[in-house]
Parts: structure tokens; C-alpha cells; sequence
């Protein structure tokens, strides 16, 4: 038996948005943000619109239970359904929406916002377009020293970092359940790698206090580390960063 | 006396006595502004308040205005002229007939150009008189050229249309080409002028710290930013000129009244689109190159383009974009009806639809989601560690390279459509164009997943140019081996002209609105990096207006000024129409005796 | 007409679209304000914008930077936060301050007071400063200036900032510009007041950043020295640099002053 193509056509569109579900929510263990869901179905919906329509034949075959159903006069107790139907579902569905609920609003956080030029950072001003990691050029001149300095750097992070951060730099520590926004993963391909150092620098000594008002809702925990650690401690701690998780700071230089 | 030669050289006798007289002029003009003095420091007492209007909305809608119009009037000519030469060597005479009425529907948009241009002006000196005072003292010399060639090409671009069907044939089309050729070269001209003051806004030079002018004033036009704006903009013009003329088309057709007239415009809506296409695949080449200079030009104006707050502008770009992808593809599709032969080929379109689709998924995801609390729980933070990696540039790249991959392949399907190959070798040939397309998709994939996501962020950027080369050469490649496998080919039937659905009209009403409102947008963003700046880090805006608004209320600036550009572009293509409308009233004239 | 209808509204709906989901598709972020201009009102002035008003002014107004500069012709001035607590324990040290705040504001209109070791005027064993006052003469700062300045050299170099912002002056400066003072007819009364005296050397007094102008009347003639005085850029001696010397001295002084000191200058041979 054929299936009919308007029948095809929504087949079409519900395996896809099951499968977003089934792939993302299910075996991937990692939630489809609903916003961006209702985005791609709704391009995923034009595709199969396009796809169904450009032969005016098919279009034609696709459209002719609808027109059926608003013409022929055998179909009249299902066009009185459908009709009775179809404004009850949208005004049922309006209503669902703008339903009040303790859902608290949504919260959108820069992940990185554009850092100013200069911040006054232990009592100096520095800009942070220019600032370099002072321990970094180590790393060619003398890779003994500079592994050294990473295991300090690691052991400074144990210390401190590691209770939200996770001992694996996956921000999977022991308290990171209890705070909102969670702590940055650094193994992700998306935080520190795409960062040069001084931004680093700039989000540990000054923390979330130190945010820009852009990236608000500033409600970020973490501390404001240059009133508990040393300038060179964290540049260290920038050095084992890097080093644990394999990735290379942001550079505009080739190596 | 031979006539045309005749007009030839009294034409260029005039221009030269006309130049002459107006050196002298622009050297007094010169000397009158020896002294410069520096930018001025503004209060906010600066800027008159009148009538109540907003001042930034006004300056901005005339000049959004002014640009659509300018972009259309630009582009117009300069397709008039290629498909003129095609219709030349051709001799086909539908070409020249096509080419006239291009001409046609823009020749009303010529005056409203200069029209909303004055505007501009005007309401530049109105609302921000000292603004335009600076500028106007460093760049006199360029508006005085300015001014002047624009009567040029007024003067061009008059006897190039009324003199159509007059210049016909053997010399006299020579002239006519030449003539067309001018009207191009003054116009290119006039927009690199524009672009140069826009630019020195961006990017300003020629000038010290302070704003004091050095008096080298090509130093002020040939500023850091001037040439990425010129190449994007020449490119963006052609296609969005292609894009109007297709939706003036595709009315043409939804209105037509015989099939003789469906076919026509169903046929000048083709080219129109397949010029607009042609455009649209290197423009986001351009862009990217543009992006890059500015990063380059000033490291904070970069973060602020593509990380600050206009990050999510960019999500509304990569909607638009998609939009003209899909909308294109959509239209190539639906004219395959022409040809009979199409059938061999349909089969195929729902794979490229579902990789265009997916392709176009990639480009438009953000790089931060917007998450409810539950799914950020869920998830365990604002980071996904599938979506995430697809929010940063090398995905995007790759996603937008294989879009455009696949728009081409449409097109070889649509163009092969009606053709059957009657070479040797068709099975070698074919072997070898899938060789192409899949070796190419692999190394773009390669490109993007390999030194996106594996090696350091020079190497991301880098890559960008290989993948780039990569579809140029598919593309470039595939279409020349086309063209030797359909050496000789025989046609299946000739092609219906105008058997095609109403609906992709619509697909190129969507084109020409969606581009329209692109540019609008990115005109915002363009303009909105310098933040608080008249001219950056030398002239401080202090006027009320100088905060940077919302995406949303930018957005509806942009929707209000392209329903306004809509509903004139009605009223040209309406008296483009008139003009051809003639009314017999019976009994109105005393009877002449005969 | 139904097919046009039709387009028109096809077309606002797209362009409705679009709109919409830029404002409700998409999170709104509100930009951040643009700076404030902070020299207009120090009453409503951050502490920040404080600090920076005095760091235009320092490298502006100030003309500080003509010799606390890399040149070596003052010393630098980083490290104050760590040198001051020295300097004030100093036997050299003749002034009144106790703490870093009350030893910047004096040394900015008092700059003898403590004289760094090698920077101090020719033949005086660096007992006297090159070092004009900057509250007088041709720099003139009002004393909310000489504050900005101060609070910009604490956070410059690493102190805390304790100047307090003013919050009684603001027009001061103005008014003082406006302010009709008697020509004066003495040119070593002149020297003094335009403080030329800081760059130039006369008869073995004075700073070493401009030309020597003790034997200035045999080199050059009296045109010479007017233009020198009124566009001081149009001739540079040689060995010296551009954009040294202030530039509006002719704004400053009266026309009789003016020719006082040429008269002056022409006969020294």
C-alpha cells in the first residue's frame, strides 16, 4: 500500500523530531536544548516542504486530502470535526503558553564576553590585549624547568580549583552540583582552547565580580583569586590548564 | 559625416572642457581649507533637537534607504551590460530585450536614489552638523568629485537607455556597449567614493590622534578597511540587483496574461536568479575576508563583532542565509518542470535537500544555547558536549562550503536536466565528476574536523582558505568537465518556458526580501562596531543616541525602512508599467480631417 | 490586484518573521552604556573616571610626559608607591609630606622639595628641580587637576588610591583663564611666569630639553625668535625635538610682554 504524501510528509517531520530526541536525550545523554529544537524543526519543515513540493504533480497529490477535506461535500461530519478541532488545539495551545508557571525565566549567559582593554589587576593596570604569559616562553627555552613549573601549577590547582573544577578539569568537582552556572569544563573544545592566556588571566584574578555588565546575570562563584593567590601562581595554574588537557592557548602566531 | 563618431567626440570634447573648468573649481575649493582643525569634542547640547524626531532613526532609515536603492541602480547596469554582450554575440534578440527592460525598471530608481540620497544629506546636516562639517573637510575634494560624477552618470546613463533602439546594430552597438561600459565604470567609481567615508568612520587614517586632517586625502580614502567594504559590497550588490529584477519577474508572471508573456518572464526570472546565485556563492568568501580585517585593523572591534553582544546577530545572519540558500535551491528545483528530461535527475534532490538542511542546521547553531534551568541541570552546565563544538567558526565553515557544494549541484542537475550526452566517454566523465564532489566534501570535512578541532586556533583560522580553494576548484572543476561531456549533446525536447509553479515565484519574492532585510541588518552591525564612536577613537558621538540598542529594536528599524523600500520598488516596477499604458478615451479629441 | 495583495502580504509576513524572531527568537542583551566623559562633572565622578581625567592630563595638560618619559630627562614614575617611603626618611628631603598622597600633591607644586639624585637643575648639586610648578604658569592645573593627577599616580603605580575627589571646585579652572592679570614688564619676571626656565639654560640656570639661550641673540635674529616663540615648531634647532615647546604661548602673553621678551632675548650675546 502507498502511504499517502501528506501522511509521508508528517512521517517525515515526527522521525526527525523523535530522533533529535532518541540521539541527543537518549543514547548521547546530552538534552536538546528545547529553544534550539523548535529551530531546527522548523527549517527541518521547510526542507521537507520544498522537497515535497517542487513538482507540481506531488503537489498536487500532497495537498488533495486537505482540499478534500475543505471541498468535498462526502467529507462534511469530518470537516465539522476537524474544524471544531483545529481552533480549540491553537487556542488550547496559546493558553498552555502564557500559562504562568515556576519555571524561573530563562537565563542567558555570555560564555565569553569581550574582555575590556585594560582591568587593574594586583594593583597595576594591565592591558589585556597585550598581556603574555611570562612563564610561556619557558616551554622552548628550558622544557625541564617548564614541566616543573606545570606541576606546580597542578598542585596549586589541587589545592584550589579542584573543589568546583574537578580533579579531571571537566568541571565535575564535588561542589559543582551546587552552583549555577555550573564550572567551566576545560576539556571542552569550546572554552579554553578558543582563549589566549590573558583572558585567562583576567577571568581567574578577577572572577565573577569582575565580569562585564554584558555578561550578566553575574552570579558567577568564582572567586576573586588574586586576593588569595600569588601573580605567579597563576600563571602556573594557566600553564597546567593547558598542559592536562592538551590544549593550546589562543594565538595568532604559528608554532 | 559619420553621425554616431560625431556624437562620440563631442561627447568626450564636453567632458574634458566640463573637467578642465572643474579642476580649477576643486583646486580653490582646496586652498579655501588649507588649515584643518581637529575632530571636535561634542556635548550633548551639540545635537539640535527637531520636531521631535529621533535623529539616529531618521539618518538611519534615509541612509538604508539611500543604500538599497544605490545597490540596486548599481548592479542593474552592470548585468544590463553582460547579458547585452551575450545577446550581441549571441545575436539572440531576446537577450537585448531583457537587457532593456532591466534598464527600464531602474531608471526610476535612479531619481529615487538621488532623491533619498539628498535626504541623507540633509538629514546628516539637520541632525549632526558637526559631524558632517569634519567630515566634509576631509574628504571636499572626494564629494566634489563626487558631485560631479554623478552628473556624468546621469548624462551616461540617459543616453545609454533612450538611445536603446537607436543604437542598434553592427557600429552603432558598439557605442551603445561602450556607453554601457561607462555607465559601469562612473558607477563603481561613485560607490568606492561612498564606501571611502564610511570607512574612514571604521577605520580612520590620514588623520593624527587628534583628528587633524594631514591634507593627503588619499590617505583618508585608502584606509585599512576601504577595500575588504569594496570587494563585499561590489559582490553583494550584483547579487542582490539579480534578486530584485527576479522578484519584478516572478510579479510579472503571477500577473501575466497569455502564455507567450508567462514564458518570457518566467525566463528573465531564471537568469535573474542564476545571476543573484552566481553572486551569492563567493559573497560569504567576502565576508569572511571583511571579518578578518577588521579583527585585523583593531583586535576589540573584532571581539565585539563576533563575541560581545552582537554574537547573536550572527545566529539571525546564519537564518537569513540559510533562508537564500534554501529559497534558491528551492527554485532550481521547481524549474526542472521545464525540461522534460528531469525525471532522470529528481531522485536526487531529496539527498542534496537533506544535506543542505543538516548543512544549514550546523551554520545556525549557536555557540551558547539558550537553556531553561531544567536543562541546564540536565546537562550540567551552560556547555554541550555535542552542539558545542558545532557553535565555533571551523564547523560553520565547513557547513557553509558544503552548502555551497550542494547549491552547484543543484544547478548541474537542473542544467543537465534536458540534456542527453552523446560523448564516448559519459560513463568515465560522470565517474569522474563523483570523484570530484566526494573528494572534495572530504577534504573540506577533513579541513574542518582535523585542524578545527585538533590543532591551535592559528591553524583554525588557516584552514579556512584550503577549504575555501577546495569548493572553487569542485565547482570550477565540475562545470568544465560539464561542458566537454555535454559537447554536441542533444536536447530531450525544447524547454517549456513558463511551465513552472506559482510558488517558486515566491521562492524569488523570498530572495529579494530576505536579502533586502540582510543587508539592513548587517548594515547595523557594520556601523554598530564603532559603538560610540562618529569616527572611531578620533570623533566621540556624545548625542543621546549614542548607546548601542538592542537586536530587537535594530531589527525593527530594519523592518520598517525595507517596508518603506518595499512599497517604493512597488511604485517604480508600477511606473515602469504606466508608461507602457495607453488609453483610447472614444470622443475626446475633435475628429481631424484626414 | 489578488495576486499583488497576495505578494504584499507574503512579504510582510516574511519581513514580520524575521522581526520576530529577532526580538523573541533570540535572547535580548541590553549593551553596555557608552563611557561617560569625565571631566564635565567630578561630582557624579567614579573614582575611575577620576583616575582616568588624570591620566589625560598627565599625559596631556600636564605635558608631564615631556620629560617623565623614557628619554631620561626626569625620573620615571611607576615605582613611586615603593621609593616614597624612602624618599620621606631621606636627610635630603625638604619638604613637610608624611605619606605618599600629601609627598605627590607637593612635589606636583613644590618640586624642590625633594630633588632624585642626577635629575636635579645644572649647578645646583641637585638641589634645586628642572621642574616647573604645575599649578602656575603656563600649565596651570586647578587644584581638582593636581588631584586627578595624583590619584592617577597612586593607581599607576600600585598604591591605593587615597586622594579624595572634590567636590566644591570644577569651574575653578575656567574662571581662572578668564581672569584679566596685569602685563608685566620685567622679562626675568616673564622667565619666571612661563617657566621657561625648565627647558632652556640661561647663563648656566635652567633645564637642558630645549636650545641653550644665552648667546640666542648672536645666533638668530629678532623675527627668528618671534616665530620661535608664537609657532615653536616651525624651526628645530638641531639635536632637539618637535612638539616640545607649548605651542600657545602667543594666546598667552600680551603683545608688550611679548616684545619685552624679544628685547631681551636679541641682547643676550
Amino acid at each position: 500500500m502507498k502511504i499517502p504524501r501528506l501522511l509521508q510528509a508528517v512521517l517525515v517531520l515526527a522521525a526527525v523530531y523523535f530522533g533529535f530526541i532518541l540521539v541527543f536525550d537518549i543514547i548521547l545523554d546530552a538534552v536538546i536544548p528545547s529553544s534550539l529544537l523548535a529551530m531546527y524543526m522548523f527549517f527541518a519543515a521547510a526542507g521537507v516542504f520544498m522537497v515535497f513540493t517542487y513538482d507540481e504533480e506531488q503537489t498536487r497529490e500532497l495537498v488533495a486530502p486537505i482540499k478534500a477535506l475543505v471541498e468535498d461535500p462526502s467529507k462534511r461530519p469530518w470537516r465539522n470535526i476537524v474544524f471544531v478541532i483545529l481552533p480549540l488545539a491553537v487556542g488550547g495551545g496559546t493558553y498552555m503558553q502564557m500559562q504562568p508557571s515556576f519555571e524561573a525565566p530563562l537565563e542567558l549567559r555570555t560564555i565569553h564576553p569581550a574582555p575590556p582593554s585594560t582591568a587593574k589587576i594586583y594593583g597595576k593596570r594591565v592591558n589585556l590585549l597585550k598581556l603574555e604569559n611570562p612563564l610561556r616562553k619557558i616551554e622552548k627555552e628550558d622544557p625541564e624547568q617548564f614541566r616543573e613549573l606545570v606541576n606546580e601549577g597542578a598542585a596549586v590547582y589541587i589545592r584550589n580549583c579542584q573543589y568546583c573544577h574537578g580533579d579531571k578539569l571537566d568541571g565535575k568537582g564535588p561542589y559543582a552540583d551546587g552552583l549555577n552556572p555550573t564550572p567551566l569544563n576545560f576539556q571542552d573544545v569550546g572554552t579554553i582552547a578558543q582563549l589566549q592566556e590573558s583572558y585567562l588571566f583576567w577571568r581567574i584574578t578577577t572572577g565573577g565580580p569582575g565580569l562585564p555588565k554584558e555578561a550578566a546575570p553575574w552570579i558567577s562563584s568564582m572567586p576573586v583569586w588574586q586576593d588569595f593567590l600569588k601573580e605567579d601562581e597563576v600563571w602556573k595554574v594557566i600553564l597546567f590548564l593547558y598542559d592536562y588537557t592538551g590544549h593550546r592557548p589562543r594565538s595568532w602566531e604559528h608554532e | 559625416m559619420n553621425r554616431p563618431r560625431f556624437i562620440l567626440g563631442f561627447l568626450i570634447a564636453v567632458l574634458a572642457v566640463a573637467f578642465g573648468g572643474f579642476d580649477a573649481l576643486a583646486q580653490e575649493v582646496q586652498e579655501a581649507i588649507a588649515a584643518f582643525a581637529p575632530a571636535p569634542k561634542l556635548t550633548a547640547a551639540d545635537y539640535p533637537t527637531i520636531a521631535g524626531v529621533n535623529s539616529r532613526i531618521a539618518v538611519w532609515i534615509f541612509a538604508q534607504l539611500h543604500l538599497w536603492f544605490a545597490a540596486f541602480v548599481l548592479a542593474v547596469p552592470i548585468f544590463v551590460f553582460i547579458i547585452e554582450v551575450i545577446g550581441m554575440k549571441t545575436r539572440d534578440k531576446r537577450y537585448d530585450d531583457m537587457a532593456y527592460e532591466f534598464i527600464k525598471v531602474s531608471i526610476t530608481a535612479y531619481s529615487l536614489t538621488a532623491i533619498l540620497g539628498g535626504g541623507l544629506l540633509f538629514s546628516l546636516i539637520l541632525f549632526y552638523p558637526h559631524l558632517f562639517n569634519y567630515l566634509s573637510t576631509i574628504f571636499s575634494e572626494t564629494m566634489f568629485y563626487y558631485a560631479l560624477l554623478f552628473f556624468a552618470e546621469s548624462a551616461i546613463l540617459y543616453i545609454y537607455y533612450y538611445g536603446w533602439h537607436w543604437l542598434q546594430g553592427g557600429f552603432k552597438k558598439w557605442v551603445h556597449l561602450t556607453l554601457g561600459l561607462g555607465l559601469n565604470a562612473v558607477g563603481t567609481t561613485l560607490m568606492l567614493l561612498a564606501n571611502a567615508w564610511l570607512t574612514f568612520m571604521m577605520s580612520p587614517a590620514g588623520v593624527d590622534a587628534a583628528g587633524v586632517f594631514s591634507g593627503d586625502g588619499w590617505a583618508a580614502i585608502h584606509n585599512f578597511l576601504w577595500n575588504p567594504i569594496n570587494i563585499h559590497r561590489f559582490v553583494a550588490n550584483i547579487a542582490y540587483g539579480g534578486s530584485i529584477v527576479g522578484a519584478y519577474a516572478a510579479f510579472k508572471f503571477l500577473t501575466a496574461s497569455g502564455p507567450q508573456e508567462r514564458a518570457h518572464y518566467d525566463w528573465m526570472g531564471y537568469n535573474a536568479n542564476f545571476i543573484a546565485i552566481c553572486a551569492l556563492l563567493p559573497l560569504p568568501f567576502a565576508g569572511y575576508y571583511l571579518a578578518a580585517e577588521i579583527y585585523a585593523y583593531s583586535q576589540q572591534m573584532g571581539i565585539t563583532l563576533m563575541g560581545g553582544i552582537f554574537a547573536w546577530l550572527f545566529i539571525i545572519q546564519a537564518v537569513l542565509i540559510g533562508t537564500l540558500f534554501l529559497s534558491a535551491n528551492y527554485y532550481l528545483w521547481c524549474g526542472m518542470g521545464r525540461s522534460d528530461g528531469a525525471k532522470r535527475y529528481t531522485k536526487y534532490i531529496k539527498y542534496i535537500a537533506i544535506v543542505l538542511v543538516g548543512a544549514f542546521l550546523v551554520w545556525f547553531t549557536p555557540h551558547t544555547l539558550v537553556l531553561t534551568n531544567e536543562e541546564l541541570k540536565a546537562l550540567g552546565g551552560p556547555y554541550h558536549k555535542i552542539l558545542g563544538p558545532l557553535g565555533i567558526m571551523p564547523a560553520k565553515n565547513t557547513a557553509v562550503n558544503v552548502m555551497i557544494i550542494f547549491t552547484a549541484l543543484s544547478f548541474m542537475f537542473y542544467r543537465r536536466a534536458n540534456k542527453v550526452a552523446t560523448v564516448s566517454w559519459v560513463n568515465a566523465g560522470n565517474a569522474i565528476q563523483v570523484a570530484l564532489f566526494t573528494a572534495g566534501i572530504a577534504n573540506i570535512m577533513f579541513l574542518g574536523i582535523y585542524h578545527g578541532y585538533f590543532t591551535n586556533t592559528v591553524y583554525k583560522v588557516a584552514a579556512s582558505i584550503p577549504q575555501v580553494l577546495t569548493t572553487v576548484l569542485v565547482i570550477v572543476g565540475s562545470i568544465t568537465l560539464d561542458s566537454f561531456i555535454y559537447k554536441g549533446s542533444r536536447e530531450v525536447a525544447p524547454l517549456h518556458w513558463g511551465r513552472i509553479p506559482g510558488r517558486a515565484q515566491y521562492a524569488l519574492f523570498l530572495l529579494a526580501v530576505a536579502f533586502t532585510w540582510l543587508m539592513g541588518l548587517m548594515g547595523y552591525i557594520r556601523s554598530g562596531i564603532r559603538q560610540h564612536w562618529h569616527v572611531v577613537d578620533i570623533m566621540r558621538d556624545a548625542s543621546p543616541d549614542a548607546f548601542t540598542p538592542t537586536l530587537g529594536f535594530a531589527a525593527n528599524v530594519v523592518s520598517v525602512a525595507a517596508i518603506l523600500f518595499m512599497a517604493m520598488v512597488i511604485f517604480v516596477f508600477w511606473i515602469a508599467q504606466v508608461s507602457g499604458n495607453k488609453t483610447l478615451p472614444s470622443g475626446y479629441w475633435k475628429e481631424m480631417a484626414t | 490586484m489578488k495576486q499583488f495583495l497576495t505578494v504584499v502580504a507574503f512579504t510582510l509576513l516574511t519581513i514580520g518573521f524575521f522581526s520576530a524572531y529577532s526580538n523573541y527568537g533570540i535572547p535580548q542583551i541590553e549593551p553596555a552604556p557608552p563611557p561617560k566623559e569625565e571631566k564635565l562633572d567630578l561630582g557624579a565622578m567614579t573614582m575611575d573616571q577620576f583616575i582616568a581625567l588624570g591620566e589625560r592630563i598627565f599625559n596631556g595638560k600636564g605635558t608631564c610626559t615631556l620629560c617623565h618619559n623614557e628619554l631620561g630627562r626626569a625620573p620615571m614614575l611607576g615605582t613611586l608607591a615603593d621609593v616614597v617611603p624612602e624618599r620621606l626618611k631621606d636627610p635630603l628631603y625638604k619638604g613637610a609630606a608624611e605619606d605618599l598622597e600629601s609627598y605627590l600633591i607637593e612635589s606636583l607644586v613644590e618640586p624642590s622639595a625633594f630633588v632624585v639624585v642626577g635629575f636635579g637643575k645644572k649647578g645646583t648639586n641637585d638641589s634645586e628641580s628642572p621642574m616647573p610648578n604645575v599649578a602656575g604658569g603656563s600649565i596651570g592645573l586647578s587644584e581638582a587637576e593636581v588631584a586627578a593627577v595624583t590619584a592617577y599616580l597612586q593607581d599607576s603605580s600600585g598604591a591605593e588610591v587615597t586622594v579624595e575627589i572634590p567636590t566644591h571646585v570644577a569651574e575653578a579652572d575656567e574662571e581662572e583663564e578668564a581672569e584679566e592679570r596685569e602685563a608685566l614688564g620685567d622679562p626675568a619676571a616673564l622667565m619666571a611666569k612661563f617657566t621657561c626656565d625648565a627647558c632652556h639654560m640661561i647663563n648656566g640656570q635652567g633645564g637642558e630639553v630645549g636650545p641653550k639661550l644665552s648667546k640666542i641673540g648672536a645666533e638668530h635674529d629678532r623675527d627668528y625668535l618671534r616665530r620661535a616663540l608664537l609657532d615653536p615648531n616651525a624651526d628645530i634647532a638641531k639635536g632637539f625635538e618637535a612638539d616640545m615647546m607649548p605651542d600657545d604661548l602667543g594666546e598667552q602673553m600680551y603683545v608688550t610682554e611679548l616684545e619685552v621678551l624679544l628685547d631681551f632675548l636679541v641682547a643676550l650675546k
